[in-house]
């Protein structure tokens, strides 16, 4: 498969389909979150609050899961526009890999400063 | 004949851009996409402060609590809530029957968000003395 075609010889359809249940998803957990740390800001401006709230293992998997959903709904739409530019396959390939390593560098991050509790 | 470089004719376009509300939508769809997407990034960073312990976390925080950082929260939010209605509407057009509703959908999206917007900057800027949303929500309508 030559690298020109990357990105383009699939339908997209499972991405497309991805991007909106991601969607669908986050606006429920987005809702919960600025409830959560604005109508209580210590809540998430307290060291102590977080703290609190990161002791229970289900809320921590709800994070985690929260994380991997933004980085991927947010990276999958990045890349979703790109591949309506016609451009160079080199730049394709880049593109795609920086944004894959943005995916798992900042996800690791971000689990990182989940688990770290 | 005059001939435009391919950079005039691009700005020419964008410029006497008068489409559809379909296609501004969209448009403000991208850009508000790609600027969370910027923000996921930045926030995850700043978060990584927790591992740095109590002191470090608690100072970067009352960082943002500084009337311009709110601001900026505020016009964050903005974006949040503009992109969260409009993919709600792209999911009722892909879904459901939203393709024959849709600039009503789009309409509908800009009032509720222009209302959400400015009750999040009420509470943002004037409701933090009240950290209780139930006694908040109370007196708000008592």
């Amino acid at each position: 498969m030559e690298y020109k075609y990357i990105g383009s010889r699939a339908s997209g359809s499972m991405s497309w389909f991805l991007q909106r249940i991601s969607g669908v998803v986050l606006v429920v957990v987005m809702v919960g979150h600025f409830i959560l740390m604005h109508y209580n800001p210590e809540m998430g401006h307290l060291y102590d609050r977080v703290y609190e709230r990161m002791q229970n293992p289900y809320y921590q998997m709800l994070q985690i899961a929260f994380v991997v959903l933004a980085l991927y709904h947010g990276l999958q739409g990045v890349w979703n526009i790109y591949r309506d530019f016609k451009l160079p396959s080199w730049l394709n390939m880049t593109v795609l890999s920086l944004l894959i390593l943005l995916g798992i560098g900042f996800g690791a991050l971000g689990i990182a400063n989940i688990l770290h509790f | 004949m005059y001939e435009k470089s391919p950079t005039n004719e691009w700005i020419s376009n964008v410029v006497r851009y008068r489409k559809f509300s379909g296609s501004w939508a969209w448009l403000l769809h991208r850009i508000t996409g790609l600027g969370l997407t910027v923000y996921v990034l930045v926030h995850i960073n700043t978060l990584a402060s927790l591992q740095e312990g109590p002191e470090a976390f608690n100072a970067k925080m009352q960082v943002f609590m500084q009337p311009h950082w709110l601001f900026a929260a505020w016009i964050l939010f903005g974006l949040v809530i503009y992109h969260t209605l409009n993919g709600i509407r792209i999911v009722i057009i892909d879904f459901g029957r939203g393709a024959k509703y849709h600039k009503q959908l789009l309409y509908g999206a800009i009032a509720v968000g222009l209302v959400v917007f400015l009750w999040m900057g009420y509470i943002i800027f004037f409701g933090h003395s009240d950290h209780d949303f139930l006694s908040y929500a109370v007196s708000f309508f008592s």
